[in-house]
C-alpha cells in the first residue's frame, strides 16, 4: 500500500532517526519500514533446495545417494543441495574520529556518519538474525577495537546493538591493518560488510581488502559521507580544523570548492576502481539520505549470493 | 578638480595636452574611498571566520596544494576588479572631462551648457543683404542655428536669451536641440534698444544655476554697435563681464559690416513748454547721422498734413536741432507732429519720428483768494487775474466779465469755495493769500499736483505760518517751513529782488535776460515770509532777495511734486506787500511762472518701444478704454493699483513703433511710440571696444562668418559614459570570474 510505504519511509530518514535514541529501535524502524514497502518477502529462498546430481565416488556419504535414480538406472548418483548452513555476516564499522563528523541536524540532534554507519549495521544485523543468519561485528579505528564472533542466537543482535551504542574513542584510522587482522580471525567464508568513510591510505585499504578476498570472503564496501563532504557548501572564510590530527586551514572555501570536489572524486573513483577489480560491491552513501538504499543494496547482494 | 596630462604620441614626437577634469569631484573622491571597501571586507573576513571540524581534510589540503597559486591569483584578480569597479563607478558619476586636441575626445560625449545671447534690438533690422539673410537678425539666427546643429544631442544643453530691451530668457536650458532651433526661429525683430547688461545678467544667472555643467559657453551674436557696447553704465557691464569670464568660455560673433551707417530723427519736441491755439509754435527736431554724414530734406507733417518750408539738412552725429516755426494749430487737444528724414540708409525704422503735442486752447486757472475786498482790485487775486487774462481792449479799465484774447481762463473763488471745485478741471491753482488750508483740501491739492498740475502759492496777510507748516509742508506743497515774516518800517525802503538781467538767470526768467527796464530790480517788497530751504531740498531758487548776508532769502522757488510743480512766492500777488504788480514785468513774470512751471501734459502720450502706456488718473472715461496699435491690433490695457491707492490703466509693453489710438469713450487720443534714440548709433564699436566693455576679459572675437564645425568642437568631452561602459564590462567580467573561480554557488557536487 503506497500510503503505508510512504509512512514508513519517513523512518528511513536520518533526521527522524536522529531523534530516536535507541539503536535497536532505529534498526527495527528501518527494517520494518523497508519490508513494508516491498512486494515480495526477502526471506523467501532461504530454505534447503536441490541443486544437482553427481556420480558416486568412493568415500561419499551414502546418506546423499538418490535411491530412486539408482532403482531406475542402476547407477549411483548423489543428490547435491544448496548449502544449508546460514550466512555469516560480519559487520565492520569504522569508529575513527572522521566518522564522528556530521552536519545533518534535527533540533539539537546531530546525525554523524558514525550514526549512519551504525544504523546501517544494526539494520543489517536485525534482518540477518531474523533469517537465522549468523552476524558478527567488528568496530575499528586505528586498531580492531572490538570484535564479536558471528552468531545467530537471538541475543546476538542485542549485543551488537549495545556495542555500537558505546561512544567511540575517536582515534585515527588504520583500515588496512584492521582488515588484515580481521582476515586472520575469520575462518569461515563470510559476507563482510565494511561501513566506513575510507578516509585512509588507499594502498593500505587495498592491501586489507585483497587479503580478505584471498580468504574467499564476500565483501561489500559501504562508504558513508556527510552531505557537506559531498557538496562542500561553504561560502564565507572558514577555519577548517582537521580531524585525526590533520592540521588546520583558514581559507575562502569558495575558491577551493572545485579543487576539493575534484580531489574527493579522484579518491572515490580510485576506491571504486579498486573494489571493482576485486569484485567487491562498492556503494557510497550520503548520511543525509534515507537508509533504504543501503538495505536494498544488501538484500540484492544477499539474494545474488544465495543463488 | 582639474588634472593636466601631457600626452606624447607618434614619431616625430607630438605633444598634446589633455586637460582633464571632473564635474563632481565628490563622486571621484567617493569612488576612491569606495575602492577600499573590498579590501576592508577582505581583511575583515580574514578576521571574522567560522570554525568547522573537518574530516576530509586531506582532500582540502590537496586541493589547496594543487591550486594555491591559481587561487591566490584569482583572488587578487577579483579583488582588483572589484576595487576598480567601485573606483571607476565613482569616476563615471564624477563625469570626467577631457578636451581639446586629443584624439581621445572623439570617443567621448560632448557636454556642456551653451547660452546663446542673440541681439534682436532694432539696429539688427539693418539690411546687410547677406546671402540667405536680409537683415543682421536673420543672419544672427542662421549663425545660432548653425551652432546648435553642431552640438551633441543629449550631452549639450542650450539656452537662448534675447537682448532687445527688456532682455528675456526665450528658452531655458534644454537638451532638446530641435526645440532650441525652433526657439531661435521664433525670435522676432524687436524695435527696442539693446539691453546688453540685462541679457548678460540673465546669462550669469543661468550659468550659476548650472554649476555642474562641465563646460559653459556663452555665444553672443550682436551687431557690435557703439550704442550697445559704449554704455553709460560701463562699470556695471565690466563687472558682469568679469564675473561671466569666471563661468563661461565667451565668444562674440560680430555681425557689423564696416561701412554701416544710419540716419535718424532722434527727437521731435516743442521748443517751449506750451503750444497755444492760433499761435505759431516752435518745434525742434534732432536729426543725426552715424557712420557718415547724410543729406536729405527733413519733412514735417502735422496731423498727417505736410508742412511747408522743409529744409535740406546735412546730418552728422552732432547736428544742431532743426526748428520748425510754422506749426500753428487751429484747435486745442492732442495733435500729431512727425518729422521724416529719408537719407537712403539701411535702417529705416528710425527715419521717422512722431510726437503728440498737447495744444492749449483754453487753460483754466483757479485763483483762490484769501482776502476779498470791496473794490474790484482789492481782492488778493485781482491783480493776478488781470495779469493772466488782460482785457482784449487794453485801453479800458479792468472790469469783471471783460473779454480777453488770452488762452488762459482764470477763475477767482474765495478759499471757502475751494471745496466745491473739481480741481482736475484746472491746469493750475493759485493760492493768493489764503490764510489756512484744511488737511482734506491739502490732500486734494497734493493729488492735483502729483497728477501733473501746477500750484502757485502767494503769501498774504491772512497766511498762518503754523497752519502752512503743519498742513502744506508735510505734503510737499511748501519747499520749506515759513520761519519769520519780514517787514520794513513804513518810512523805510522795501526789500529788493536780486535780479541781474545780465547775470545768470533761472530758466523761468530767461525772457528777462538782458532786459534792463523790467522793473524787477526796482520792485520793492515791504513784507514777505522768510522761508528756510532745507539743504537737501529739491526746490530751485528762481529769484532771491538782495542781501548783504551770506545767505539770501528766497523770493520765488520752484520744486517738483509727483508729476507737477509747486511755485512759492514769498510776498503777495497784489500790491498789499509789494510794488511788483505795478511794474511792467509783472504780467510777463506771472505768465512765465505759469508756463515755466506747467508740465506739458503730453509726456504720457509719447512713449518709447519697450515702455508701457500709463493713462493719467485724471483722464475722463466714458467707456472702458481701448488701445489700438499701428497695425490696427488691439493692445491690452489692464487696471493697475497706483501708489496713492487709486487705480489706473496700464498697457502691456508697447512693442512696435508708430501711431497708436487710445479711445476713452469721451475722446480718441493719438499715442506716439518711437524707437529708442539711443540705439541709433550703429557705428561698429570694434572688437577691442567690446573686450574693453566686458572688462578686458578673455573672449573669442570672431567675425560674422558662421563658425566652423572644428571651432565648435572645442569644448568639454564627457567620458562618463565610456567609463560607465568600462564599469559594466568590469562588472560582467567580475561576475564571470566569480562564477569561474567558484565564488558563486554552483549546483555541482561530488558525483
Amino acid at each position: 500500500m503506497p500510503e503505508t510505504t510512504a509512512d514508513y519511509r519517513q523512518y528511513l530518514d536520518p533526521r527522524t532517526l536522529a531523534r530516536v535514541s535507541g539503536l535497536d529501535l532505529r534498526a527495527r524502524l528501518v527494517v520494518e519500514g523497508l519490508m513494508t514497502g516491498m512486494h515480495r518477502s526477502p526471506y523467501q529462498g532461504a530454505s534447503v533446495e536441490f541443486a544437482q546430481h553427481r556420480p558416486y565416488v568412493a568415500g561419499d556419504d551414502i546418506r546423499h545417494v538418490d535411491w530412486k535414480v539408482f532403482g531406475k538406472t542402476d547407477k549411483i548418483y548423489l543428490k547435491q543441495y544448496q548449502e544449508e548452513t546460514n550466512l555469516h555476516l560480519i559487520l565492520v564499522v569504522d569508529a575513527s574520529e572522521s566518522m564522528g563528523f556530521g552536519s545533518t541536524t534535527s533540533g539539537k540532534h546531530t546525525w554523524s556518519k558514525y550514526d549512519h554507519a551504525t544504523a546501517i549495521a544494526a539494520s543489517l544485523a536485525y534482518m540477518a538474525i531474523q533469517q537465522q543468519d549468523s552476524v558478527g561485528l567488528a568496530i575499528f579505528d586505528q586498531t580492531l577495537a572490538r570484535y564479536f564472533k558471528p552468531s545467530n542466537s537471538p541475543g546476538q543482535w542485542k549485543i551488537i546493538v549495545n556495542e555500537m551504542q558505546v561512544i567511540p574513542r575517536w582515534n585515527k584510522t588504520g583500515t588496512g591493518k584492521v582488515l588484515d587482522q580481521l582476515a586472520e580471525k575469520l575462518h569461515h567464508r563470510s559476507l563482510i560488510v565494511i561501513v566506513s568513510d575510507f578516509f585512509d591510505n588507499l594502498e593500505d585499504i587495498t592491501k586489507g581488502l585483497r587479503h580478505l578476498r584471498y580468504k574467499k570472503h564476500e565483501i561489500m564496501a559501504f562508504q558513508v559521507l556527510d552531505p557537506q563532504e559531498i557538496e562542500f557548501p561553504f561560502e564565507d572564510v572558514t577555519l577548517f580544523k582537521g580531524m585525526e590530527d590533520a592540521g588546520e586551514l583558514l581559507t575562502e572555501p569558495r575558491s577551493l570548492r572545485e579543487g576539493y570536489l575534484e580531489q574527493m572524486k579522484l579518491f572515490t573513483d580510485e576506491l571504486k576502481r579498486l573494489c571493482r577489480g576485486m569484485h567487491i560491491d562498492f556503494q557510497r552513501f550520503n548520511s543525509g539520505d534515507t537508509l533504504d538504499i543501503a538495505l536494498s543494496q544488501f538484500l540484492a547482494t544477499r539474494s545474488a549470493s544465495i543463488k | 578638480m582639474a588634472i593636466a596630462l601631457v600626452m606624447f604620441s607618434g614619431s616625430p614626437p607630438q605633444t598634446s595636452v589633455l586637460a582633464a577634469s571632473v564635474i563632481t569631484p565628490g563622486f571621484a573622491v567617493a569612488g576612491v574611498v569606495l575602492a577600499s571597501i573590498p579590501v576592508i571586507i577582505h581583511l575583515l573576513n580574514r578576521r571574522r571566520f567560522r570554525t568547522v571540524k573537518w574530516a576530509a581534510m586531506d582532500f582540502l589540503l590537496s586541493a589547496l596544494k594543487k591550486n594555491r597559486r591559481r587561487v591566490k591569483f584569482e583572488q587578487w584578480l577579483l579583488l582588483a576588479t572589484r576595487c576598480a569597479v567601485l573606483a571607476l563607478l565613482g569616476l563615471a558619476l564624477a563625469r570626467p572631462m577631457a578636451c581639446d586636441q586629443s584624439g581621445l575626445a572623439a570617443g567621448a560625449t560632448r557636454s556642456g551648457l551653451h547660452v546663446l545671447v542673440i541681439d534682436n534690438s532694432y539696429s539688427m533690422a539693418y539690411l546687410a543683404n547677406r546671402p540667405g539673410a536680409a537683415t543682421h537678425l536673420e543672419h544672427a539666427k542662421n549663425v545660432a542655428k548653425r551652432i546648435v546643429e553642431q552640438l551633441s544631442s543629449g550631452g549639450e544643453s542650450v539656452a537662448v536669451i534675447t537682448t532687445g530691451k527688456p532682455s528675456a530668457v526665450l528658452l531655458q536650458p534644454t537638451y532638446d536641440l530641435q526645440a532650441a532651433a525652433q526657439a531661435i526661429d521664433r525670435i522676432e525683430q524687436s524695435f527696442s534698444a539693446t539691453d546688453v547688461t540685462g541679457a548678460l545678467g540673465l546669462a550669469w544667472e543661468l550659468g550659476n544655476q548650472s554649476p555642474r555643467q562641465s563646460v559653459r559657453r556663452l555665444e553672443m551674436i550682436t551687431d557690435g554697435t557703439r550704442s550697445a557696447w559704449e554704455l553709460a553704465e560701463r562699470d556695471r557691464l565690466m563687472s558682469i563681464g568679469r564675473e561671466l569670464a569666471g563661468i563661461y568660455q565667451i565668444r562674440h560673433v560680430n555681425l557689423a559690416v564696416p561701412d554701416q551707417w544710419n540716419a535718424v530723427v532722434s527727437d521731435v519736441a516743442p521748443a517751449g513748454s506750451i503750444i497755444r491755439v492760433g499761435f505759431n509754435s516752435d518745434l525742434a527736431a534732432h536729426v543725426k547721422s552715424y557712420g557718415r554724414s547724410a543729406s536729405a530734406v527733413l519733412q514735417w507733417s502735422m496731423d498727417n498734413e505736410p508742412v511747408t518750408g522743409n529744409t535740406m539738412i546735412e546730418a552728422t552725429p552732432d547736428t544742431a536741432p532743426v526748428i520748425q516755426s510754422q506749426a500753428r494749430f487751429r484747435d486745442g487737444g492732442a495733435h500729431v507732429v512727425s518729422a521724416t528724414f529719408v537719407a537712403g540708409d539701411r535702417l529705416r525704422v528710425d527715419d521717422q519720428r512722431y510726437r503728440v503735442v498737447e495744444v492749449a486752447s483754453a487753460m483754466k486757472v483757479l485763483i483762490v483768494e484769501g482776502e476779498r475786498g470791496v473794490g474790484a482790485m482789492s481782492s488778493s487775486g485781482a491783480f493776478l487775474e488781470l495779469a493772466l487774462a488782460p482785457p482784449a481792449d487794453a485801453g479800458r479799465s479792468a472790469s469783471i466779465g471783460r473779454r480777453s484774447d488770452s488762452y488762459i481762463l482764470p477763475e477767482r473763488v474765495s478759499d471757502i469755495e475751494l471745496g466745491n471745485k473739481v480741481l482736475s478741471d484746472y491746469r493750475a491753482i493759485v493760492l493768493a493769500g489764503v490764510g489756512q488750508i484744511g488737511a482734506g483740501q491739502a490732500d486734494l491739492l497734493k493729488r492735483f499736483v502729483e497728477d501733473g498740475g501746477t500750484l502757485l502759492v502767494f503769501m498774504g496777510e491772512p497766511v498762518s505760518s503754523d497752519s502752512y507748516n503743519q498742513v502744506l509742508l508735510p505734503r510737499g506743497l511748501l519747499p520749506g517751513p515759513l520761519t519769520k515774516r519780514m517787514s520794513v518800517a513804513a518810512e523805510q525802503r522795501g526789500f529788493l529782488f536780486d535780479f541781474r538781467p545780465l547775470g545768470a538767470l533761472h530758466p523761468v526768467l530767461k525772457v528777462f535776460s538782458g532786459e534792463q527796464k523790467t522793473g524787477l530790480d526796482t520792485a520793492q517788497v515791504f513784507t514777505y515770509w522768510q522761508l528756510e530751504l532745507p539743504a537737501d531740498a529739491k526746490a530751485e531758487r528762481v529769484l532771491d532777495y538782495a542781501t548783504t548776508a551770506a545767505t539770501a532769502d528766497p523770493a520765488i522757488t520752484l520744486h517738483p511734486l509727483g508729476g507737477g510743480r509747486v511755485v512759492f512766492i514769498s510776498t503777495t500777488a497784489n500790491a498789499e506787500w509789494t510794488s511788483l504788480p505795478a511794474k511792467p514785468a509783472y504780467v510777463a513774470l506771472v505768465h512765465e511762472l505759469l508756463s515755466g512751471s506747467i508740465v506739458g501734459g503730453d509726456e504720457w502720450m509719447n512713449r518709447i518701444v519697450g515702455q508701457t502706456l500709463d493713462l493719467p488718473p485724471n483722464l475722463t472715461f466714458k467707456a472702458v478704454p481701448t488701445l489700438t496699435g499701428p497695425s490696427a491690433q488691439e493692445v491690452q490695457l489692464s487696471q493697475q493699483p497706483l501708489a496713492d491707492g487709486r487705480s489706473g490703466y496700464r498697457s502691456s509693453v508697447l512693442a512696435k513703433p508708430g501711431l497708436y489710438s487710445l479711445s476713452t469713450g469721451a475722446a480718441t487720443i493719438p499715442i506716439a511710440v518711437n524707437c529708442p534714440a539711443d540705439e541709433a548709433d550703429i557705428r561698429p564699436a570694434g572688437d577691442a571696444a567690446i573686450r574693453t566693455a566686458l572688462g578686458g576679459i578673455e573672449i573669442d572675437l570672431i567675425s560674422s562668418d558662421i563658425p566652423a564645425v572644428a571651432e565648435a568642437r572645442v569644448g568639454g568631452n564627457d567620458f562618463g559614459w565610456i567609463v560607465m561602459l568600462a564599469v559594466l564590462a568590469l562588472v560582467t567580467a567580475e561576475s564571470m570570474m566569480a562564477m569561474r573561480f567558484g565564488h558563486h554557488r554552483k549546483g555541482g557536487a561530488l558525483r
